[in-house]
Order: structure tokens, then sequence, then C-alpha cells
């Protein structure tokens, strides 16, 4: 009966040490340039971290804007779709992430039915997420990609949907009271 | 003062409606999805655009004759002066033209509220249709960005809101780039020219109304000022305004879009891309 309470305990003092280990292992900080980050990243998702990944995709984005450069944008690209190979994110996860960070569209304004019904009654709400993603842009396309280019585009592309969303929503509205 | 702020939207719409009003090009030029201009909205934005150009004409040359008249008077060092016959004359000579001015005004505005109105309800009824409810937000996105080839580049536009600092005329030059770009090939750009024409116009169906009423005001000031020949700072601020809106003599806000693009050579096109 002892024997059997020692080997218990050990075996439970071992998985406490695996957990702790494992726990150690993902949470550790990625370092170095970006490539070698985004494979230790990729291997420790492929090793049960998968929990991590946006702690992960938050360092990397930081390690990228530490090191700017146009092929940036390709690498969290890869990445991405490696996690979605990987089965950690969605297709469509993978999709609103490239694109909040790394694309000239704004996720935050799709969708499948029409302005007036769709996107009139939550206006103000559309165009302050498209502010917030801006700035996500911001990081994504100026400091981590230095691509001043379509950032601008970006931005431009904001400020002409305000113009026209104001002058489409009240269209629709001056329709609507009649 | 309120006058000259009241009647900077005004004009402003017109500039816009001047420059699209010439082309006949454009209608056809806003692509098989999204048709903002068909022939009965240009034939309402051409039509305003031309009172708008009656209007800089006629008061053209009265302002000129306030400036001149305004230069003798301060020349003539009658700032001040009270008791001079010679500069309550001059004061007299100012107060009469800016009452012509404010004439011409009030003999135009009519019409040009019936033009404003009428370009404002077909550009509504547009804008609800193809934008409002032809379009996703989807849609709306891509062609605001133009995905379509030959798109017009951000620095081949116009100004858009907040537009002046230049003559009407000049303006109707800048936009005529505009028209010649669309008749190349469908841009992006139709759907903020609308937008901001159609906000312009809906602003200054409000305010011409109570520019009338502003006219009307001040004619009776200075119908009750003829009998004591003053010059007024209310006078030198409308007079000032006018010249702002039509002439562009002071600048303006900027434009409204950020500092032009220009696509990279090799563009890296991820597949995740929307």
């Amino acid at each position: 009966m002892r024997k059997v309470l020692l080997i218990a305990a050990a075996a439970l003092g071992l998985a406490a040490c695996a957990t702790q280990e494992t726990a150690d292992y993902c949470s550790a900080r990625l370092s170095g340039n970006l490539d070698s980050a985004m494979a230790e990243a990729s291997e420790r998702l492929a090793k049960g971290c998968e929990f991590q990944f946006d702690g992960y995709f938050q360092q990397l984005l930081a390690i990228a804007e530490a090191n700017p450069d146009a092929k940036n944008r390709m690498r969290f690209s890869d990445f991405l779709m490696r996690a979605n190979d990987m089965e950690v994110i969605s297709r469509r996860q993978a999709q609103a992430l490239y694109n909040r960070y790394f694309g000239v569209k704004f996720v935050s304004l799709q969708g499948d039915y029409n302005t007036c019904s769709q996107t009139c009654p939550q206006r103000d709400r559309v165009l302050s997420n498209m502010q917030a993603e801006l700035h996500d842009k911001e990081l994504g396309l100026l400091r981590a990609s230095a691509d001043q280019q379509s950032f601008y585009r970006a931005d431009n592309l904001l400020k002409e949907a305000e113009l026209v969303l104001e002058a489409t929503c009240s269209a629709c509205e001056a329709g609507a009271r009649r | 003062m309120p006058k000259d702020t009241a009647f900077l939207p005004i004009l402003s719409a017109l500039c816009l409606a001047l420059a699209i009003g010439v082309s006949p090009a454009a209608q056809g030029d806003t692509g098989p999805v999204v048709r903002l201009f068909p022939t009965t909205v240009l034939e309402d934005i051409r039509e305003t655009g031309q009172v708008a150009e009656d209007m800089e004409n006629n008061l053209q040359e009265v302002i000129h004759r306030l400036d001149l008249q305004q230069q003798l008077y301060t020349e003539s060092l009658c700032q001040g002066a009270d008791g001079d016959q010679g500069c309550e004359r001059i004061a007299k000579q100012l107060g009469a033209t800016y009452l012509e001015m404010l004439d011409v005004m009030s003999e135009r505005l009519p019409e040009m509220e019936r033009a404003v109105n009428g370009t404002r309800s077909s550009l509504e009824k547009r804008l609800r249709e193809e934008l409002g409810q032809r379009t996703t937000p989807t849609t709306l996105q891509n062609t605001l960005l133009g995905e379509s080839a030959g798109a017009a580049s951000p620095e081949q536009r116009p100004a858009l809101r907040g537009r002046s600092g230049v003559r009407l005329s000049d303006r109707f030059k800048q936009y005529y780039d505009l028209v010649a770009t669309h008749r190349e090939g469908p841009g992006q750009s139709l759907a903020v020219v609308a937008a901001d024409i159609y906000l312009d116009m809906e602003e200054a169906s409000h305010l011409i109304a109570a520019t009338q009423q502003e006219i009307a005001r001040a004619s009776l000031m200075e119908q009750l000022n003829q009998s004591f020949g003053l010059i007024t700072p209310e006078m030198a601020a409308v007079v000032g305004g006018v010249k702002e809106i039509l002439f562009g003599e002071s600048v303006r806000e900027g434009p409204i879009a950020a500092p032009p693009y220009q696509i990279g050579e090799a563009e890296f096109e991820s597949p995740l891309a929307m």
C-alpha cells in the first residue's frame, strides 16, 4: 500500500513538472529576427501552444515594427497561412487578421446586405471601427512594412467612405421618410 | 458675419455643379453597375452651374466698382473725416453700389434655390438607389478604391469639400480634367463627387432661404444708412465674403484626400487579401 502511494505521488509530481514546462515553453518571449521568431512561433503552435496564438501575433508585430521591411507583409501572410494549415485559426480569421493589418480595404466595412439596411443604421459604429482599424493598418502597413503608399490609400479610403456614407445614408433616410 | 459664411456652401456647391455640368461624357463613364450621373441628373447640374455662372458674371462688375469706390474712400483719407462733403458723397455712392449688389443677389437667389433643390432631389434619388440599395458595403469599398481599370489617381482629382481659393471659372477648368479622366474609363471618384455635390446642395438649399432673409435685412439697414452716408463694417464683411466665394481671394481648407499614392511595381499580393 505504501509503495502504491509513493508511485502515485511520483507520477503526480512528474505530471505537474511537465505542465509547468509546457507553460514555460509556450509563454517564453519570441526573439531574434522576424523569420526565426515566426518559425519558433509556428513550432510552438504545432506543439500544443495554440492558446498563445494572439500573444505570438502581437509579439511578431512588435518585432516587425522594430525591423520594418517591405517583405514583412508576405512573411505575415505565410505565417497566417501556416497557422490556418495547422488548424490553429480558421481561414476567415486568417483573412481578417491579414487584412486588418496589411490590407488597404477595411474589414470593418464588409457585408452582403445593402448599404441602406446594413451600414446606415450603425454608421457611427462602423466609422469608429474603421478608425480603429486604420491604427492597426498604421502599424502593419506603415511601421512594419514601410509601405506608405498603401497606408495613404487606406487613409484616403476611410475619408471617402465617411463622405459617401454621410451622403448615401442621408439619401436613404430621406427615402424612408416618404 | 452670418451672410458671408451663409453663402459659402451655396456657391461652393455650384463650383462643383459647374464643373460636372460640362461633362456629357461623364454620364456613360460610371460603369455598368453604379450609374450616378444619368442625363437627367447631368441636366439638373448643368442648369445649376449656369445659374451660378450668371450670378458670378453679374456680381463681378458690381464688386469691381465697389473695390474702386472703397479704394477711393481710403486714399482720400475719409476714414473718420466726419462732415467732409466729398467723403460723404463717396460713402453714399459706395452704399448705393452695395445695395445694387444685394439686389443682384436677391434677384438671382430664387432661381438658384429652384435649381439647387432640383439637383439635390435628383442626386438624392440616384445615391439612394445606386449606392444605398444596389450596393453592399463590400462593393461600395471596391467602388471607392476603383478596382475598375482606368481609375483616376488622387493627384488627378480636384479637391472636393473645402474647395476655394480660385475663381469659379478656374475650378471649371480643374473639373474638366476630372471629366476627361472619366471619359477614358470608369473612375472611382464619381461616388465621392456625387456625395460631395449632394451634401453641398443639401446644405445650400437650407442656407439660401436664410440668406434671402438676411439680404432683406441688410438692404433695409443700408437704405437707412444712406441717409447718414455710413460705411459699416458689416458692408465690408459682406463684400469680402462674396469676393472670397466668387473669386477665391483667400485660401480656405485643404482637400479631403491624403497625399497622393502610386502603386509599387512589384506589389505583393497575398492569397489572404480581400
